[in-house]
């Protein structure tokens, strides 16, 4: 029982009644998936061990939404499962697809002279940046590792200033930059207030000039160089509405997606644990 | 005078009572499924043509830069696109940044061609009709390579089956050699491919993502950078839609409209509380 709990009787009959709750949903839970999964009586032992993995995962997903109740001893159990687990199946991932047939089998099981001599070439000074690395741990050589960030970030910006330029910044201006251009030149060739007129002139100009304006005003706003007074004020006021409506729309989407999590949930709960079919 | 211990235990209880109604209208739609009629979007359409207009043969670049966290949302479009890629005869190579995942790629290979056999008595084989090339180290180098030196990047596939010689990457060498690029993705995967690998070689690309990460990809959509996307569950669901085999995407878009509902009626609920607190005071507390 929780130290904090041990003079307050309310408390301490609270947190009995809530333990015996837990108790009997454990056993309502056994129960339900000894019926639905019935992994004693399987045709093999493959859709044994199916159907206790199928249990396991909706103990788990049903103990990880008890913390929305409050914080459980079960929710602690599994979530540092969860993180033991999770670091023990990247170790053996990172040795099974990285490490094993990208160094140790290369240079440890080479099958011929020249294919040593080959793995030795491309795969030493990589070898030696990664222990470089591991230097960090010790206080004393951690300097060392310095040299392998310092090689690791000139190499990834070296790549990344000509493509990243590229991609987030000519190829955005060129595309905002044409729909005016097209405009434009169509504009003498159509009747003024046409459905075309609207789609192909009007249009693109109104969308051009609107992500100008928000471009603008939310740069304005993180601008603080010069005092928000008077114009400054309007445009950063402006920008705060930009801001509002991007962020909004953002809130949207994650609220979407956390639902999607739980649809997901819910579905496997429904559909592989308790074996309901679907309308 | 309510005490702050009051209000606490109140706003505890309506906490938990937010959770139920959700859980309710999440799990009720599933026992009461009617049909619901929605619209796909058109980012996503512009993905399903591209790959409805190809020839049997033509091979797609699929990156599955996803885990088990993000199943819900991007495993049903893996499911979706590999069932459509099957069914043309147009070859996935799917590889992955994510090596979490794999195995559940490997299912998803696995039930498509299973799927693909029993709807349409296709024989799908791993190799031939698909490649699974699973995990690479490298991130942006990786799409460096890919961009370069396909087969060099991966010299064999994750079944340990080398990729020189395999069927079905014949013809490729690089990433211009794919009719087309599609990433899903959990995290920033996509502006990678866009930026190390499809603006270099010219490849379409489309994506699919969470919905978390959906607004960001409009810019790309919208410059033409890509040829559409898929965002999250719905964007699933449009896609099981248009290729009239419908899963988990159809199946949760009724407990999504309804959850939504509920979200937005709490919104406005918790509004009009605060504005009349606001309005006519506080006086009972």
């Amino acid at each position: 029982m929780p130290d904090d709990l041990q003079d307050n009787p309310k408390s301490i009959i609270r947190h009995y009644v809530e333990m015996g709750v837990l108790a009997l949903l454990l056993v309502v839970f056994l129960a339900v998936s000894l019926w639905r999964q019935d992994p004693l009586h399987q045709k093999d032992a493959a859709a044994t061990m199916k159907a206790i993995g199928l249990i396991l995962a909706a103990g788990l997903t049903l103990t990880m939404y008890s913390f929305l109740y409050r914080d459980n001893p079960l929710f602690k159990i599994a979530e540092n499962l969860y993180v033991g687990v999770a670091l023990g199946y990247m170790a053996m991932f990172v040795w099974r697809q990285a490490l094993r047939p990208m160094v140790y089998e290369p240079i440890f099981h080479a099958p011929t002279w020249s294919a040593l001599q080959t793995a030795l070439l491309h795969k030493t000074v990589p070898i030696i940046v990664g222990f470089m690395l591991l230097t960090r741990l010790s206080r004393k050589h951690g300097w060392i590792s310095r040299y392998a960030y310092a090689l690791m970030i000139g190499w990834a910006a070296g790549l990344a200033i000509p493509n990243i330029t590229n991609t987030y910044i000519l190829k955005q201006l060129y595309a905002a930059v044409t729909p005016l251009q097209q405009a434009i030149t169509s504009a003498p060739n159509t009747p003024a207030f046409s459905y075309d007129w609207f789609v192909g002139t009007a249009g693109p100009v109104v969308g051009t000039l609107v992500i100008l304006i928000g471009t603008v005003s939310v740069l304005f706003y993180f601008f603080f160089s010069v005092e928000h007074k008077k114009v400054g004020r309007a445009v950063s006021t402006v920008g705060i509405w930009f801001l509002m409506v991007s962020f909004g729309a953002s809130f949207g989407y994650t609220v979407m997606g956390r639902l999607s999590l739980l649809i997901g949930r819910v579905q496997f709960l429904l559909d592989e644990w308790l074996k309901i079919p679907s309308t | 005078m309510r005490t702050p211990e009051i209000n606490r235990k109140r706003f505890e209880l309506a906490r938990r009572c937010v959770y139920v109604v959700i859980a309710l209208a999440v799990i009720i739609p599933y026992f009461f499924n009617p049909k619901q009629e929605f619209k796909p979007m058109a980012e996503v359409v512009s993905v399903y043509e591209k790959i409805d207009a190809m020839k049997p043969g033509d091979q797609v670049l699929m990156a599955f830069d996803y885990d088990p966290s993000s199943e819900a949302e991007l495993y049903p479009m893996s499911m979706a696109l590999l069932r459509h890629c099957f069914k043309k005869g147009v070859i996935p190579v799917i590889v992955t940044h994510w090596f979490a995942g794999l195995g559940l790629f490997e299912k998803a290979c696995n039930e498509a061609a299973e799927d693909a056999n029993s709807m349409w008595g296709k024989k799908i084989v791993s190799g031939r009709d698909y490649a699974l090339l699973g995990f690479r180290p490298g991130w942006t180098d990786l799409i460096v390579k890919i961009e370069r030196d396909l087969k060099g990047a991966y010299e064999t596939d994750y079944f340990k089956q080398p990729t020189r010689g395999m069927k079905a990457l014949e013809g490729v060498n690089s990433l211009e050699d794919f009719e087309l690029m599609i990433d899903l993705a959990a995290g920033a995967t996509v502006e990678f491919w866009i930026a190390y690998g499809t603006d270099k070689s010219g490849t379409p690309m489309a994506a699919g993502t969470t919905a978390v990460s959906a607004p960001d990809l409009y810019p790309f959509y919208k410059s033409g950078q890509m040829i559409g996307f898929m965002g999250g569950l719905r964007g699933a669901a449009d896609y099981e839609k248009l290729l009239k085999i419908p899963d988990r995407g159809e199946r949760g878009m009724l407990a999504q409209s309804a959850a939504h509902i509920i979200i937005i009626l709490l919104v406005l609920g918790a509004n009009v509380h605060m504005f009349a607190k606001r309005l006519f005071g506080n006086k009972r507390d």
